[in-house]
């Protein structure tokens, strides 16, 4: 029934409505023609096509077309059987148009309410986020109601609107996402067709979640609208399955890019950490091997007293470099596990502690001028004095290393405050823009670093851990080519 | 869509907003007089009559317009003024029925200014939706006609040909336009708007209905008086039908006036 187009159905049944009236006006059993019975089939047939509306309308034209036959009768021979037949014909067509037409009309609305429901679970399967999901569903509703749909879903503070540009103050869909209650309209807008509209809110977990909007031009009668409102409790669901689906799909990709630049990060640290044993133990192997060497020479050999005390100057050097070399790996060793560098603090003062570490950098450092600016006045620190020797030896000893021979090293101290900044500057190869935010990390290098000289990349890490311990700060300047300035403000004593 | 970005109204309208209240006072009162004085004898009985034609149907053509223009009377003081003049027109003189034309075409020169959209009138003619209109009016004219001849033995009447057409001119000028106008157009457009177009149709027929039970041209007589209900609950339903499925009153202005042409056959007493 459904492939004949309804106006050749229309066509047939009027055809067949005629074909049986003339059938009856040629019996001579008047209203109580068997032929009567045949107007079932155009009836049957109408209400089958066309729902209630056809099986009535197709009942009534049999009626109209048969009243001719029996209304005469009635009138001649007054309610004879014939006429009782004839009268019962008409009921019972009016009837059975009906309530064919009806069954027909609810079983088409359960399998489109079936069908609605399979497309709201396809239209949401798959859906790479909330957007695109309300995108398909609402595609998918306007196709199954024959209407214009809008579909509005609240994300965060905003709204999510499919169908629209947004959703008007004081509107319908405004109205029901306030209220939680579902909106019908029996005027909204149109011509002498009035436009229908009915909302209803899309609900999950109690909350709302939504509103679904449905408008057409022609009738959305009660069953409709709360076929629609039943449609709107699963479209609720599957929005928000939806949403979490969606949010639950981002976390995902959030959580494997942080594992992915972790595991970088490990490899990279754990390779920092080969290279930094590599290197710490050929920085350790240096100074006892001279150490071992030179006391070597003092045991087997006579030497010369002013020799001996020339190995002697030597040696106590490389052990001291040596016990630096340990202070720093306990400092760094300190700072993975969180803890702050040990310090004993006593008044410190500056110049003298500048003039010191200088001193023993040009001895080391001859082809590299030091300067030094140190104004009288500088106030006095509260700090460990071993502790601040590292921090200065660390970045002077930086400064030569990565500038070429003869280009100046200068040290500065100026007041800051109560406190003092000092700061370390040379015109050496600078750092590239890249590495400035990780320079302080401990076991980094600046990839420009590594060819131009040996390191193990905790210098600076444990310049930061050691300033920090002391209650200042410490920031570093440069540009590639240019230079590097590294300045430390560190405290003064506190007032008693 | 309309739900998304027009603010929803609290409340319709009452259904019979814009009413031309002080017009309809003024044309209820001048029948009243009329109908003093003519049994006082003061006045002939044909001015009942006319005053009947111009306050009945210049009632109901005022308020669809009034409707229709948010209120405004003076279209509706117009048509009833050219009503009256037709109505005494075509009872003075044969060709006087031509003065019918006018009310139609004031509604036309309206219709064409795109003011009448809300009664179902612009200034385009659906012509097929008309020739379907027509066509289911005469398919029920001619019913009324078989029935009435096969079942009260009323057959067509031999009328002079002008007296038919005084009655044709009438309908097309008064009775029809004003109940299609005002009960189609009107009460079944704002009806729709509120309810259902089932509910709709059933409150305008019923109410086109009682307005030819309490016409007294209608003849008198219990069966012709259920078939005056019949046919007429028909055309009422198939016009209300006729303007939502082609969003114009055109065709079911056509279906009325076939109708009311086979009527005028009918040798009713």
């Amino acid at each position: 029934m459904r492939t004949l187009t309804g106006p050749a159905v229309a066509t047939g049944v009027a055809a067949a409505l005629a074909a049986v009236t003339a059938l009856v006006a040629l019996d001579d059993a008047g209203p109580a023609a068997l032929a009567r019975h045949a107007y079932l089939v155009p009836v049957a047939a109408a209400a089958l096509r066309f729902g209630v509306l056809g099986g009535g309308f197709a009942a009534a034209g049999a009626g109209l077309l048969m009243a001719p036959v029996v209304l005469p009768e009635i009138e001649r021979a007054g309610l004879t059987t014939e006429a009782i037949e004839g009268l019962v014909s008409l009921a019972g067509l009016a009837a059975f148009g009906t309530l064919v037409g009806a069954a027909t009309t609810r079983a088409r609305r359960e399998v489109a309410r079936y069908e609605a429901l399979v497309a709201v679970r396809r239209a949401v399967a798959g859906a790479a986020s909330l957007d695109a999901a309300l995108g398909r569903l609402r595609a998918a509703l306007a196709r199954r109601l024959g209407a214009d749909v809008a579909l509005v879903a609240r994300e965060g503070a905003g709204t999510l609107v499919a169908g629209g540009a947004g959703v008007a103050p004081g509107s319908a869909v405004a109205r029901v996402l306030a209220t939680g209650r579902p909106l019908f309209v029996a005027d909204a807008g149109g011509g002498p067709r009035p436009r229908r509209a009915f909302v209803t809110p899309l609900v999950a977990e109690a909350a709302v979640i939504g509103a679904l909007a449905v408008e057409r031009a022609g009738e959305l009668g009660r069953g409709e609208r709360a076929a629609i409102e039943a449609l709107g409790a699963h479209v609720g669901v599957a929005l928000e399955n939806a949403r979490l689906a969606a949010r639950q799909r981002r976390f995902a990709e959030e959580l494997a890019e942080k594992v992915a630049g972790a595991t970088a990060r490990l490899a990279e640290i754990d390779r920092a950490k080969s290279a930094f044993v590599a290197i710490a133990s050929h920085e350790l192997r240096t100074p006892l091997t001279a150490l071992q060497g030179f006391s070597e020479l003092l045991a087997l050999r006579r030497v010369a007293p002013e020799e001996v005390a020339r190995f002697g100057r030597i040696m106590h050097g490389e052990a001291r470099r040596l016990g630096r070399i340990v202070s720093d790996l306990l400092d760094l060793s300190r700072i993975e596990q969180g803890l702050a560098p040990a310090l004993r603090r006593t008044t410190v003062d500056v110049p003298a502690l500048v003039a010191d570490v200088v001193e023993v950098l040009r001895r080391a450092a001859p082809a590299h001028p030091i300067e030094v600016d140190c104004p009288p006045g500088l106030p006095p620190l509260d700090a460990d004095p071993d502790a601040l020797e590292r921090v200065l030896t660390n970045l002077v000893g930086n400064a030569v290393k990565y500038s070429p021979p003869g280009s100046l090293v200068s040290v500065r101290a100026r007041r800051r405050g109560a406190g003092v900044a000092l700061a370390v500057e040379d015109r050496g190869r600078g750092i590239p823009a890249a590495a400035l935010g990780r320079v302080f990390e401990p076991y980094y290098r600046a990839p420009d670093a590594v060819p131009a000289a040996r390191g193990a990349g905790i210098g600076l890490a444990v310049v930061k851990a050691l300033v920090e311990a002391h209650g200042g700060t410490v920031y570093l300047e440069s540009a590639p080519g240019v230079g590097t300035a590294v300045t430390v403000v560190l405290p003064g004593v506190s007032p008693a | 869509m309309w739900a998304l970005e027009q603010p929803c109204p609290e409340r319709p309208a009452p259904l019979l907003a814009d009413t031309p209240a002080a017009l309809l006072a003024a044309l209820g009162g001048a029948a009243l007089v009329v109908a003093a004085l003519v049994a006082g004898g003061w006045l002939p009985g044909a001015a009942l009559a006319v005053t009947g034609v111009a306050a009945g149907h210049g009632a109901l053509l005022a308020t669809a317009l009034a409707w229709a223009l948010g209120g405004r009377t003076l279209p509706g003081a117009v048509v009833v003024s050219l009503l009256a003049p037709a109505a005494l027109a075509a009872r003075s003189h044969p060709l006087g029925l031509v003065a019918y034309a006018g009310p139609p075409l004031w509604v036309a020169r309206l219709a064409a200014r795109g003011q009448l959209g809300a009664l179902g009138l612009g200034d385009r003619v659906p012509v097929r939706r008309v020739a379907e209109g027509a066509a289911l009016g005469a398919l029920l004219g001619g019913h009324l006609l078989v029935s009435a001849s096969l079942t009260l033995g009323v057959g067509i009447a031999a009328r002079p040909a002008g007296e038919f057409l005084g009655a044709l001119a009438y309908d097309a000028g008064a009775n029809v336009l004003a109940a299609e106008c005002f009960f189609r157009g009107a009460l079944f457009g704002r009806a729709q708007r509120r309810w259902s177009a089932a509910a709709a149709a059933a409150v305008s027929t019923a109410a086109y209905v009682l307005r030819y039970l309490v016409d007294p041209l209608l003849p008198k007589g219990v069966e012709l008086l259920v078939g005056a209900v019949f046919y007429l609950s028909c055309l009422g339903a198939v016009n209300c039908w006729l303007l939502r499925r082609s969003g114009s009153l055109l065709p079911g202005l056509a279906s009325a006036l076939g109708f009311f042409a086979a009527w005028r056959l009918l040798d009713a007493p």
